[in-house]
């Protein structure tokens, strides 16, 4: 036994130097290093998947321009699935093993609220690539924030979807669906407290667990209570059910999502029950900023398909990574932080014309947000008035 | 009046989602019953069962019927394979051994199917099927939910009749009791392995499919549904089907009453207190038999 | 003797190798190992020494996670507090499940214990208001060993604690009464142990050690979620026992290491890697049920 053991220890030793040797970084290339980090599987990956499609695209735009500083961008792209211990693993490789001074990441607010305070302390800044929730933006230290999002936090959207029921939908009595999570309940809450505000009211408000798909049961209670409109505060899974269930059980409510329900995939899974949803967008192909529709052209010319809010969002948060790259004047992680505070005039493709990345003293983009009724199986837009 | 409606609704959709785990949770334990393994993979059969049947109904094009017929043919078939890959090596070694390595079978199965049809969620739209609900009373319906109702009632009975009165059956049946006196009396254990293996698996599949015309199918799907099987496999007794008809209908119930009354999110934890103390009061289950403490 | 030989040499490498190479990937890995190894030597305890099978630990693993994160939340103490609290409260869950389950026999056992775990999942996943759901806390580093080099040190301290222990339990008279129980319990109650405790004890020690990893690996990962504490963990580590060699002390540690390290090696794409896991279980569980130290042992005795 032991001739064997120790020659099998001898060989282990002799390839964990030898993964040692090989794992340390290489010679400094003459690159820009930027991170990315995205649910490219799990629950999540039908976002992560898209987005990466306009993160990668502003990239190569950027190269095909002769990069930033003279040199190239180099994407490091890492996989947190959708999982916050994954996603603390995956910066920390982006960070220690690989090296970048700039992350765009991540979609899923629990992972980039985790994933944040390690780019803090390492100082390397964040630039959400569709995380929403407005708990990581407020981690931030008022006027040193290193998690920028190009876009308004939750607390922001759950206020003007609020506004849009009570005013656009004409919805006074309004019950809640939402998800048993971090994200659901600061949804809730905040749409609770605006709703009310705008003069309406909340009937009830129903929980269920992130990947609960039966929904019959919660349903039929609320259909009881006869609610006007209903918000869903949750992922587009669990929307797309709820959408598609609320017609089986008889009911004909205005439904409203909330921001991850603006996918197409949504409206293919709850078929043709989607007709009239209603949802906050922040993108759509038909915008009305200039900005967004030359993106528009772009993309469809290279990909052969209608960019959606998903490579929007990928695209500005790249868009913007690079720009500061540009505006700081070298790769360095402390620079670059605060050339994204200082960005005032640099135009976003998402939201109405004229949207810039004006980030705020917690590091968002407050901007007007359109409202997208299903009609005909598409999205249109109302009027941002 | 409102509230008995809501109640007879939460009923329904009990014995909706019962006879689904009914059909899963009869596999299941036949499988345990008449060779004594463990099979954490089954939760992956009837996740196969749904993508078979989105496949069959979106690429084929066929209907409601030669679409099932398809999705237990390849779950049969899987079965098999099954059997002869991963648990025919095993057979008489330590149970463990085998529990685990319906583990890895699970795990492979999921991860490859995550590799083959991405993780998007994907449903089944039958042709035929109105997606509209109709109802009975007060109660709401959709076509696909009586059908899992209808399905579960037809195939468990057939597979009762089976067992009963056929040779096959009876053959299985020996082999559950006495698996020596049973190999003595000229029962082929491989076979009665192979079959065992592809009617559980069959089953499991055809309840993946139906169910993922009312919901949707996913890579993951299995995860939760198996673990769910094995509580109704518990509370009814290892090797019972009538045990795992009675407690898969009972816990569809359960659920949708402490869902209804009690609050969603305790749905899923209801059936595992139920197994704890099931096992601690009356460790066999409903009707299963008191098995040897060696 | 080569042994002492080539283990010094092993133990020089594992000193050296965050100065070596400063691969932060490679680094993390290893400490995934340590971790590991702690949890797999640990269940061995109680299925290769006291011969009961137990689909529970990640369970245990994640109760002392949580524990270390949900202390933190609320009382804001750190991880040389937290470290064994979380192993006195994994160890008290531990003896909540042994006491009625030890009653039960070989199949019973393995399912109340996955029943158990699967309850304490569905308590981190769903209890949001306490445990966080399904997003999970977050956890802060350890003053003094944040970066991954450090921290390494740290988890190869009590990866080597956890191995001397369960040596000298093992070669014990607790040891010697858990190998009786193994081969024969109807014989070691008719000659006057008390199979009962015993079985506990294993037990109770095996459930704090994991309790114990949990702390470690929620201020490794920075965050506790519910879906690193699921019953396949529970099945892995029970793998990487019966792979290494059930009852041997080096088995488990091999186990661990294998099937830690072989699917990050494997490939980038997680799927990917967990389908070579998957594969390879089955294949090690058909292959080398003894496991691999088992069927060395076996040759050995010939």
């Amino acid at each position: 036994m032991y001739r064997i053991f120790s020659r099998a220890l001898a060989g282990a030793g002799a390839l964990g130097l030898a993964c040692a040797l090989m794992a340390a970084p290489a010679a400094a290339q003459d690159t820009v290093k930027l991170g990315v980090m995205l649910p490219l599987s799990g629950p999540a990956a039908l976002a992560g998947t898209s987005i990466i499609e306009g993160v990668r695209f502003a990239a190569e735009e950027a190269n095909a321009k002769g990069g930033v500083l003279g040199k190239q961008v180099e994407l490091f792209i890492e996989n947190d699935e959708g999982s916050s211990t994954k996603g603390v693993t995956a910066v920390r490789k982006l960070i220690e093993s690989d090296g970048v001074v700039g992350i765009s990441g991540t979609y899923v607010s629990a992972v980039a609220l985790a994933a944040s305070k390690v780019a803090r302390e390492f100082h390397v800044p964040m630039v959400s690539a569709g995380s929403t929730s407005s708990n990581v933006t407020d981690a931030n230290e008022p006027g040193d924030p290193w998690f920028f999002r190009a876009f308004p936090g939750s607390v922001e959207q759950a206020r003007q979807s609020a506004e849009d029921i009570v005013h656009k939908l004409g919805a006074k009595r309004v019950a809640i669906i939402q998800e048993n999570s971090i994200y659901g309940s600061s949804l809730a809450d905040q749409l609770k407290k605006d709703v009310e505000a705008a003069g309406g009211e909340i009937i009830a408000i129903e929980t269920y667990n992130p990947d609960e798909r039966d929904f019959y049961s919660v349903l039929t209670k609320l259909r009881t209570q006869k609610p006007e409109a209903i918000y869903m505060a949750g992922l587009m899974d669990a929307g797309a059910q709820i959408i598609k269930q609320s017609r089986e059980v008889g009911m004909d409510t205005q439904l409203v999502g909330s921001g991850s329900m603006m996918s197409d995939k949504l409206i293919e899974l709850a078929g043709p029950a989607s007709e009239g949803f209603a949802v906050s967008s922040m993108f759509e192909p038909s915008t009305p900023n200039p900005v967004g529709q030359a993106f528009t052209e772009r993309f469809r010319a290279q990909f052969n398909k209608e960019p959606d809010v998903y490579s929007a969002l990928g695209y500005d948060s790249m868009n913007v990574l690079i720009e500061a790259v540009r505006r700081a004047g070298k790769a360095d992680g402390a620079a670059i932080q605060q050339a994204l505070m200082h960005m005032d005039d640099f135009p976003l493709v998402q939201g109405p014309a004229d949207t810039t990345a004006k980030f705020d003293a917690q590091g968002s983009v407050p901007f007007k947000i359109g409202l997208a009724i299903v009609k005909n199986g598409k999205r249109e837009w109302l009027p941002f008035d | 009046m409102d509230s008995f409606n809501l109640f007879l609704q939460f009923l329904a959709n009990g014995v909706v989602n019962g006879s689904g785990y009914v059909l899963v949770a009869v596999g299941l334990t036949l499988i345990f019953g008449i060779l004594g393994v463990v099979n954490f993979a089954h939760g992956e059969f009837y996740m196969l069962g749904g993508y078979a049947a989105v496949t069959a109904a979106y690429f084929l094009g066929w209907g409601l019927l030669p679409t099932f017929l398809i999705v237990a043919v390849a779950l049969g078939l899987f079965g098999i394979l099954s059997e002869r890959i991963v648990f025919r090596p095993l057979a008489g070694k330590d149970a463990t051994n085998a529990i685990i390595a319906s583990f890895g079978l699970s795990v492979l199965l999921q991860n490859g199917a995550l590799l083959v049809f991405g993780a998007q969620p994907q449903t089944l739209r039958l042709d035929g099927m109105a997606q509209t609900a109709f109802q009975i009373g007060p109660v709401f319906l959709t076509g696909q939910r009586v059908l899992i109702v209808l399905a579960t009632l037809v195939l468990v009975s057939i597979l009762m009749l089976v067992l009963r009165y056929t040779w096959t059956g009876r053959a299985l049946r020996a082999m559950a009791q006495h698996p020596m006196v049973a190999q003595i009396s000229g029962v082929h254990v491989r076979r009665v392995s192979v079959v065992t293996f592809a009617v559980g698996a069959a089953l499991a599949g055809i309840a993946g499919g139906l169910m993922s015309a009312v919901f949707m199918v996913q890579p993951t799907s299995g995860s939760m549904l198996v673990l769910k099987a094995f509580t109704v496999v518990i509370l009814g007794g290892m090797g019972s089907v009538g045990g795992a008809v009675t407690a898969g209908l009972l816990l569809g119930i359960i659920e949708a009453m402490v869902s209804g009354y009690l609050g969603n999110e305790l749905r899923d934890m209801i059936g595992f207190f139920l197994v704890i103390v099931m096992l601690l009061v009356r460790p066999q289950g409903l009707f299963g038999r008191i098995t040897e403490r060696s | 003797m080569r042994k002492p030989v080539s283990i010094l040499l092993l133990c020089l490498l594992l000193l050296l190798l965050p100065v070596l190479g400063s691969g932060g990937y490679l680094l993390n890995i290893i400490v995934m190992i340590f971790i590991f190894v702690i949890l797999a030597v640990s269940l061995d305890l109680v299925m290769g020494w006291a011969g009961q099978i137990s689909f529970a630990h990640a369970a245990f693993f994640g109760i002392g996670a949580y524990t270390t994160a949900i202390m933190e939340r609320d009382l804001g103490t750190g991880f040389w507090v937290n470290l064994p609290s979380g192993m006195v409260v994994a160890g008290l869950f531990g003896l909540a499940l042994g006491l009625p389950a030890l009653r039960l026999r070989g199949h019973f056992l393995a399912i109340v214990s996955i029943a158990f775990q699967t309850i304490v999942y569905l308590a981190l996943s769903q209890w949001t208001s306490f445990t966080g759901g399904q997003y999970g806390l977050s956890v802060e580093p350890v003053p003094g060993f944040q970066r991954v080099g450090q921290f390494y040190y740290l988890a190869l301290a009590l990866a080597a604690l956890t191995v001397v222990l369960a040596w000298a339990l093992t070669h014990s008279r607790v040891g010697a009464a858990w190998q009786a129980i193994r081969d024969d319990e109807v014989l070691a109650r008719a000659i006057g142990l008390h199979t009962t405790s015993s079985k506990l004890l294993a037990f109770v020690i095996a459930a704090a050690l994991a309790g114990g990893a949990g702390v470690l690996v929620a201020h490794h990962i920075r965050g506790v979620t519910p879906d690193d504490f699921t019953i396949l963990v529970s099945a892995s580590i029970v793998a990487m026992v019966i792979v290494g060699g059930q009852g041997t002390l080096w088995g488990p540690l091999l186990g661990a290491v294998v099937l830690t390290a072989l699917p990050e090696l494997l490939g980038p794409l997680a799927s990917f890697k967990l389908v070579i896991f998957g594969a390879l279980m089955i294949f090690m569980i058909i292959a080398m049920p003894e496991g691999v130290l088992g069927a060395w042992v076996h040759r050995r005795r010939r």
